[in-house]
């Protein structure tokens, strides 16, 4: 795998109050706008899990999944991890998972451009 | 200040897009790097690479900044900023005042932190550039329209430019040729990374035949498309050897002439230097003496885009591409 098209995060899976978080990286060669990303879907060991009450964390900062398309001025810095944020999952620190996430990228400077790119990877939960 | 007396050969950052996305550098450590391997003075950065803070530099960062390439020792000449039109995808691009306001953040930033020019897209579109223009003189500082593939000497687009430069005859316009737009061939480490992601050697002939017909690059790439779905190729593999349409096409590399009078940077695009320093897809044998002959004194950054399909070891390739140049220059 090339870095451009790694998406999991270095710092991986973490448990917390109730739900996970999940490292992100944008596999473009810089940083986009949050708007031009799509968390495609995501699934933990191998069952999909629902994003409707998901949320995007970054840099101090957080907004809801279903409104990550309206965030046009907020910048995914690319060499920086953002952070999938998913409530209502219980997950033992320690504990092995397989993740496997999508995402979709357009870039906003060629029009018609839609990539995707998926991983798969066995994370220990932080 | 140094008078050039030819093309000056430096590099952009955006060769070393595999370290940085690793994160084996921070930013003054890959300046340091530059620097220490002399690949310098001159540089290229790409705003919404290496700036955390771009579209919107702060006083304290840009201060930074320079303090970084002064204690480097490099000169930053060329900040690359983007057209960003379309932030909502399938959606109506965005308003003309907003993204003339866009290019305007961005080049404050990159007149702060030091940059003498910006590099800049046709996804401008042309009717915006009289308001453009004289932000760009009042803040002095040039912009370059980067000539990529699939656009040449002969696209339309760039013949609209090239009409509305004329109309307003201003010194801070100009081009910045992007060699991938003139390459002979695609480069057979591209295809053997396709190969490696699983392409069919059926669906690289067909590729090399679509790559070659005439056609807008997005239309290429559809033809491409819907053989290859037709034919029983994976999305995936369609994927990997579709790069080529968007970062590539064929076009006559002695066109460049024509744009040589108003070039005022060059990316000096590469895939792969062998050895005996030959570029495996790009003849610079033709294309760089149009440059020197025509009386270029600019910069041309080496600017390896293997790194979007390969690992080797980028500042190797810098430093053959940065060696070939200087020879060719010196010729």
């Amino acid at each position: 795998m090339l870095p451009v098209e790694r998406i999991i995060g270095e710092e991986g899976l973490t448990a917390s109050s109730g739900g996970l978080r999940l490292a992100m990286r944008l596999p473009w060669y810089r940083s986009l706008p949050f708007s031009t990303v799509e968390v495609g879907a995501l699934a933990i060991d191998g069952n999909p899990v629902d994003l409707s009450d998901a949320a995007i964390a970054f840099d101090g900062e957080q907004w809801p999944l279903a409104a990550n398309g309206e965030q046009t001025n907020t910048f995914w810095f690319v060499r920086d991890s953002a952070f999938l944020v998913v409530p209502g999952h219980d997950l033992a620190p320690g504990s092995e998972h397989s993740v496997e996430l999508t995402l979709y990228v357009s870039p906003p400077y060629i029009p018609g451009m839609r990539r995707f790119n998926t991983q798969t990877q066995s994370l220990s939960v932080n | 200040m140094t008078i050039a007396s030819g093309p000056q050969v430096g590099v952009t950052l955006y060769s070393f897009t595999n370290e940085w996305l690793l994160r084996q550098f921070d930013l003054p450590g890959l300046l340091h790097e530059v620097a220490r391997r002399g690949m310098g003075p001159n540089i290229e950065i790409i705003g919404f690479q290496s700036f955390k803070e771009f579209p919107d530099v702060s006083d304290d960062f840009a201060a930074k900044f320079k303090d970084m390439v002064a204690e480097a020792g490099l000169n930053p000449v060329s900040c690359a900023i983007n057209s960003d039109r379309f932030l909502k995808p399938g959606q109506q691009p965005i308003d003309d005042a907003d993204l003339v306001e866009y290019h305007k953040r961005q080049l404050r930033s990159a007149k702060k932190m030091g940059f003498s020019l910006v590099r800049y897209q046709f996804a401008l579109p042309v009717h915006l550039l009289p308001e453009i223009a004289p932000y760009a003189e009042e803040l002095e500082i040039r912009m370059g329209v980067e000539v990529h593939a699939p656009m040449w000497a002969g696209h339309p687009a760039v013949q609209a430019y090239g009409e509305m430069y004329d109309k307003l005859n201003t010194p801070v316009l100009g081009w910045i040729p992007d060699f991938g737009g003139t390459a002979s061939r695609i480069p057979e480490s591209m295809l053997d990374a396709a190969r490696r992601a699983g392409a069919a050697e059926s669906l690289l002939d067909k590729l090399k035949e679509v790559w070659c017909e005439d056609g807008m690059s997005h239309e290429k790439a559809g033809r491409l498309r819907e053989w290859a779905l037709a034919n029983g190729h994976a999305p995936a593999h369609i994927q990997a050897a579709s790069l080529a349409f968007f970062i590539l096409s064929n076009h006559d590399p002695r066109s460049w002439a024509a744009l040589v009078d108003r070039t005022i940077h060059i990316h000096g695009k590469f895939y792969g230097v062998s050895e005996d320093l030959v570029e495996e897809a790009i003849d610079y044998e033709t294309i760089l003496p149009l440059f020197r002959d025509g009386g270029f004194t600019g910069t041309l950054v080496s600017e390896w885009e293997g790194h979007a399909y390969d690992a080797r070891d980028a500042f190797l390739q810098v430093e053959r591409h940065q060696a070939m140049c200087r020879r060719i220059f010196a010729t």
